[in-house]
């Protein structure tokens, strides 16, 4: 075992990190070797970790010019057979949505961690959440594709499901987002490091795969499923003969059957919704009221549905882990017999309550609870859990 | 034809690199989607001779393209190269990406006068300024070919372009001289008329190791040429200027236009407004390489020092 293997992962144990950091450390634990970014509150953290951490492994860290750098690089280097990921908050993210498409259209896999933060604008409380990204993450650019994006809720999560995303992107070939939040990059929590052959076992590997004839995704035309092959890597015989260029056809070949190629692009990921659609239940068994949260939310929602419990209301949570993409099907059975639904979300819009009044029955009640740079008090939940049980 | 004698040969003689060009060596013949007279040809037949003449390893040359008409250089391109496509601007940055992750790779970049100095400018310095080892060809035509004849930060004092139908009234940007304020280590300027300069050139970049900008002037005749006359340049003698509306004439004036860097040292800015100063400007091989100190940092993160 090498000295950089040793370094690479954390020895098993308990630590105190911050959010930023537990990302950082569940990327490194993922395989991560490439990291392009330009700090931004308040995903700075992240990118200052991983210039100590980073070379420690033999991987690179790089402080680009600007977000139109660090993404392009991060897309210039998961392409020569690295993993890669970039950091950055809503005003980068603007700036990356043009690479985000391009890359996604490519089929070329890379991690986008979103620390989000107070929006519109460049200006004002930077340092308070908003979860206002997770619209524009949704369609992140130009063309047509599907995303995954990933709300974590505490520390330990983001060290988990850090390493998710890599799993995601190495799998499905397409931009995986993790929805962070400005509290959450910055709290400090307890985060459990498993053992390193605990982590390896978890970790899917960026290899070149047998066959070397398959480059792009395709839809198997006898069983109708969709194939996605490994990513291709330049300066290796598994390379398109052509230009990577667009549109192509499962060999790299130019193509203007852009319906069909844009077809394999949504449906590679939806097809397999069963197995990217994390979710998790909440004393959801015999639930009237149900409240669907995701990220930050779902801490208080928690806290609020053990105090309605105790007051008699049948009460539970059903939280989006992966949020896009969206599990229709799920949330349908989930809210198909309950009286209420309560959406608490750390925006106005309401991105995901948008989503669920498209699947709910048109008679059940649905109550949004919004807020936008302070996140929910318990009893701000509770309150409406009281209001709607009456 | 008979009457000129056995000397001149009686069919179109064969061009011996197109069956390793990538149209060619899928269809068997000359492809391309150029205009015809359009400089991108040659360097397309240049580039794929430098590669073969030299038998470059395809796997250790990746080719990272930006946007532009010189985007289609692809279908003349060594069928062998690995190539991919990028955003406009972008392939400085896609370039050092690629670089960094397997150090092995030396990225050549295909970018335009403006992708390179107008929408990716800021990669375009910073690539320069971290001698980042990759060999950066800037085919500046003095126009935006690819959108329709729009003006380029590198279009020249007076000329006209459809967003600039009286006069450009700008300043143009200078790629050498950006380049030589920003740390390139191998600088040089040629012309699509000089291919056996531009081959000597491009076979130095691909040997040195550093950020290394050549800037090939090639014509754009459908847009630029239509458009302007060729006393472009020859201001100070004000002549009536012709038209320049063959592949030819561009050529003429391209040649007419440049002025080599010695000669170039005892004329004024006034003398030099709107010619092209060609030559090598800069060959430094004292600094030291991005990916190689970048990699002594990895020996100290490591404690292996
Ligand atoms: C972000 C973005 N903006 C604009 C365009 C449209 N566009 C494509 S090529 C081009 C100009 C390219 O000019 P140049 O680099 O000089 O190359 P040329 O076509 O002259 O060879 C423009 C503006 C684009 N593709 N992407
Ligand atoms: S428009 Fe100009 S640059 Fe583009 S192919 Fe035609 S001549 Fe060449």
């Amino acid at each position: 075992m090498s000295d950089k293997d040793t370094k690479r992962y954390l020895p098993e144990g308990k630590y105190i990190m911050m959010g930023n950091v537990a990302m950082a450390e569940g990327a490194l634990a993922a395989g991560l070797n490439f990291f392009g970014g330009y700090p931004i509150t308040p995903s700075t953290e992240v990118i200052e970790h991983l210039a100590k951490r980073l070379p420690e492994v033999g991987g690179t860290c790089l402080q680009m010019e600007d977000e139109l750098a660090s993404i392009n690089a991060v897309m210039g280097a998961s392409l020569a057979g690295a993993k890669a990921m970039t950091a950055t908050s809503g005003p980068g993210l603007s700036l990356m949505v043009e690479t985000i498409s391009m890359a996604a259209n490519l089929e070329i896999p890379f991690v986008f961690c979103d620390v989000q933060r107070v929006g519109p604008g460049s200006h004002g409380p930077v340092t308070a959440p908003h979860h206002n990204d997770i619209g524009l993450v949704r369609f992140a650019g130009h063309g047509e594709f599907q995303v995954i994006a990933l709300a974590p809720m505490n520390c330990q999560e983001l060290f988990d499901l850090t390493i998710t995303a890599f799993n995601f992107a190495e799998t499905y070939r397409c931009p995986v987002f993790i929805l962070s939040d400005a509290y959450l990059g910055h709290i400090h929590e307890p985060v459990y490091v498993p053992s390193k052959e605990e982590v390896i076992k978890r970790v899917i590997m960026r290899e070149l795969p047998q066959d070397y004839s398959k480059i792009y995704s395709y839809k198997d035309n006898d069983t109708g499923a969709y194939v996605i092959p490994k990513p291709p890597i330049i300066g290796t015989d598994y390379y398109p003969p052509t230009a990577l260029q667009l549109p192509h056809t499962t060999q790299g070949l130019p193509t203007s059957n852009i319906l069909s190629f844009m077809e394999i692009l949504i449906e590679k990921v939806k097809s397999n919704i069963d197995k990217i659609s994390l979710t998790e239940e909440y004393r959801l068994e015999d639930a009237d009221i149900v409240i669907i949260a995701y990220g930050l939310p779902v801490r208080a929602s928690y806290r609020a549905v053990d105090e309605a419990r105790d007051m008699g209301i049948k009460v539970g949570v059903f939280r989006l882990i992966t949020v896009w993409p969206f599990p229709d099907e799920k949330v349908r059975e989930v809210v198909e017999n309950c009286k209420a639904i309560i959406i608490p979300e750390l925006n106005y819009t309401g991105f995901i309550a948008e989503q669920v009044e498209r699947v709910k029955k048109p008679e059940t009640p649905m109550t949004k609870i919004p807020k936008v740079g302070v996140f929910h008090h318990p009893d701000d939940i509770l309150n409406v859990i009281k209001e709607v049980s009456k | 034809m008979s009457d000129l004698g056995p000397r001149y040969p009686t069919e179109k003689p064969v061009q011996p690199y197109i069956q390793y060009s990538y149209g060619g060596y899928l269809y068997g013949k000359y492809n391309s989607l150029f205009c015809a007279g359009c400089g991108y040809g040659i360097i397309g037949h240049l580039f794929t001779r430098m590669f073969e003449d030299e038998k470059l390893d395809p796997k250790l040359y990746p080719l990272i393209i930006g946007v532009g008409c010189y985007t289609q250089i692809v279908t003349l391109a060594h069928y062998k190269a690995q190539k991919i496509t990028t955003l406009h601007g972008r392939a400085p940055a896609v370039a050092t990406g690629v670089k960094m992750a397997n150090p092995n790779l030396k990225p050549i970049v295909f970018t335009g006068d403006g992708d390179c100095l107008g929408i990716g400018g800021n990669h375009f310095i910073h690539i320069c300024r971290r001698n980042v080892d990759c060999t950066i060809l800037i085919f500046n035509n003095s126009i935006y070919g690819m959108t329709g004849g729009q003006s380029a930060p590198t279009t020249l004092y007076g000329a006209k372009s459809t967003t600039t139908p009286y006069k450009v009234f700008e300043e143009r940007s200078d790629a050498v001289k950006l380049a030589l304020a920003a740390g390139a280590t191998y600088i040089a300027r040629t012309t699509v008329a000089h291919p056996r300069t531009f081959l000597k050139y491009f076979k130095k970049a691909l040997n040195h190791k550093g950020t290394s900008v050549i800037e090939v002037i090639t014509p754009c005749l459908t847009y630029f040429g239509s458009k302007n006359l060729d006393n472009l340049g020859a201001e100070n003698l004000g002549l009536p200027g012709n038209k320049m509306d063959t592949g030819g004439k561009m050529i003429e004036w391209i040649k007419r236009n440049t002025i080599r860097k010695n000669q170039a040292k005892f004329m004024d800015d006034n003398e030099l407004l709107n010619r092209y100063v060609i030559g090598e400007f800069r060959y430094d091989t004292s600094k030291p390489e991005y990916s190689e100190v970048y990699a002594k940092i990895q020996k100290v993160a490591m404690g292996d020092d």
